[in-house]
């Protein structure tokens, strides 16, 4: 977005500035946050970092507007910030190790910029204005790849959870348990009911026991998903049975006109598998 | 040559594999749309042969979708018309998972993973 509007001295004078050279000026902040105890950057790569922050600086201050934030030099800006909170992160930093670096290069770079120009920056409430505007973007840019990070790990322990909540084990062979626990909205019925046929194939399962005793509440939307999953089980040639359901699930089946006659179904796990072993034939009992 | 408990009309083969146990094998030139005259052909054969059960080789089917669930479903019915059960086996998962997000109820057809699974 450009705006127009009236530039005072010091900022035309800003704008007008030749940067370069204040690169060693702009190293200190980022020695003090990411070369301490945490060792996060060697000297060196504080080195380029800040090479590379003077050379976005000069290219946003050489722009036809450098008051646009969606110009292309300040989306380069924006990118670099966004990348070194990301590199921060990875490395086992802080989102408040990039905000106060950004907050103190701030200053580090007003300095930089008297020295060179001899003009007190400094002492300009436009320039200081403008500077904190556009350091405000860069701290959102930092915090941005912060919340890209929670937001990553976030759905890695989702996917996690969802994987290790519904087990699929071959307990005899051809015969195949899943113990279903907590809720089964869209996308978790389709995972697991990959996962299920693709487990029916490779071991060429016969029956599939689904045991619903970790299911405490159901609804339309749910019971539709377990009627998909069994209906898949069977056209997969294996017969599924159904273990586990609680009276309140029972009772919302039958409110829910849901038809369950074409579904086998058992009181709990044990039932489920003696039948399971019954229709494959094999007896199991006390010795 | 084709033996007597054999036929093969455009994109199926049909072949004894058993006393009264057929393996229908369509190829990728089945063409669903013509399903009338397919199941028309399919079924007399089956009338002439005395069969008792159709095996519905579906393992190079990836994926089943509305158009050949009908065939398959008009087939199955006619087949029972005709006295002749059919079992659809060796389903893939992909097919199982993409048909059983649309179809209602029970299809009319029997599944099996193999052959022998049936039959025991």
């Amino acid at each position: 977005m450009t705006t127009k509007k009236a530039l005072s001295e010091k900022v035309k004078a800003l704008f007008a500035l030749k940067v370069e050279g204040i690169a060693s000026q702009l190293e200190a902040p980022g020695v003090a946050m990411f070369c301490g105890s945490n060792r996060l950057m060697d000297i060196d790569e504080v080195s380029d970092i800040s090479h590379e922050l003077e050379s976005l600086v000069a290219s946003l201050l050489d722009s036809k507007d450098p008051t646009d934030i969606s110009s292309a030099e300040m989306l380069a800006l924006k990118a670099f910030f966004h990348n070194l909170s990301q590199k921060v992160l990875m490395r086992g930093g802080h989102v408040e190790d990039v905000v106060r670096y950004t907050q103190t290069v701030q200053f580090a770079l007003i300095e930089a910029l008297e020295k060179s120009s001899g003009v007190a920056f400094g002492q300009s409430r436009s320039v200081l204005l403008y500077f904190t505007g556009i350091f405000n973007e860069l701290i959102m840019a930092a915090f941005g790849a912060y919340l890209d990070e929670r937001e990553q790990t976030l759905q890695a322990q989702q996917a996690e959870l969802r994987e290790t909540s519904t087990p699929i084990t071959e307990i005899w062979d051809g015969v195949l348990t899943l113990p279903i626990i907590g809720t089964l909205d869209s996308s978790r019925t389709m995972l697991v009911m990959e996962a299920l046929l693709n487990r029916i194939s490779k071991d060429h399962a016969r029956a599939v026991v689904m045991d619903l005793t970790g299911v405490k509440s159901i609804d339309s939307q749910v019971s539709h998903h377990l009627m998909q999953m069994v209906r898949a089980v069977q056209l997969m040639g294996a017969d599924a049975i159904v273990t586990g359901i609680h009276p309140e699930i029972a009772r919302a089946l039958v409110s829910l006109n849901i038809d369950f006659n074409t579904i086998t179904t058992r009181a709990n796990m044990a039932d489920g598998l003696k039948e399971a072993f019954r229709r494959m034939g094999v007896t199991v009992g006390h010795i | 040559m084709i033996a007597a408990g054999q036929m093969s009309i455009f994109g199926l083969h049909l072949t004894q594999i058993g006393s009264g146990d057929f393996l229908l094998d369509p190829s990728r030139s089945l063409n669903v749309r013509d399903m009338d005259r397919l199941i028309e052909e399919v079924t007399a054969h089956l009338m002439q042969v005395r069969a008792v059960r159709l095996y519905y080789d579906l393992s190079d089917l990836g994926l089943i979708d509305p158009l050949y669930y009908s065939w398959l479903d008009a087939l199955a019915r006619a087949a029972h018309i005709v006295n002749v059960e059919m079992i659809c086996i060796r389903m893939q998962p992909t097919a199982a998972f993409a048909l059983a997000r649309f179809i209602e109820g029970p299809p009319a057809f029997k599944t099996a993973l193999e052959i022998q699974d049936w039959q025991n």
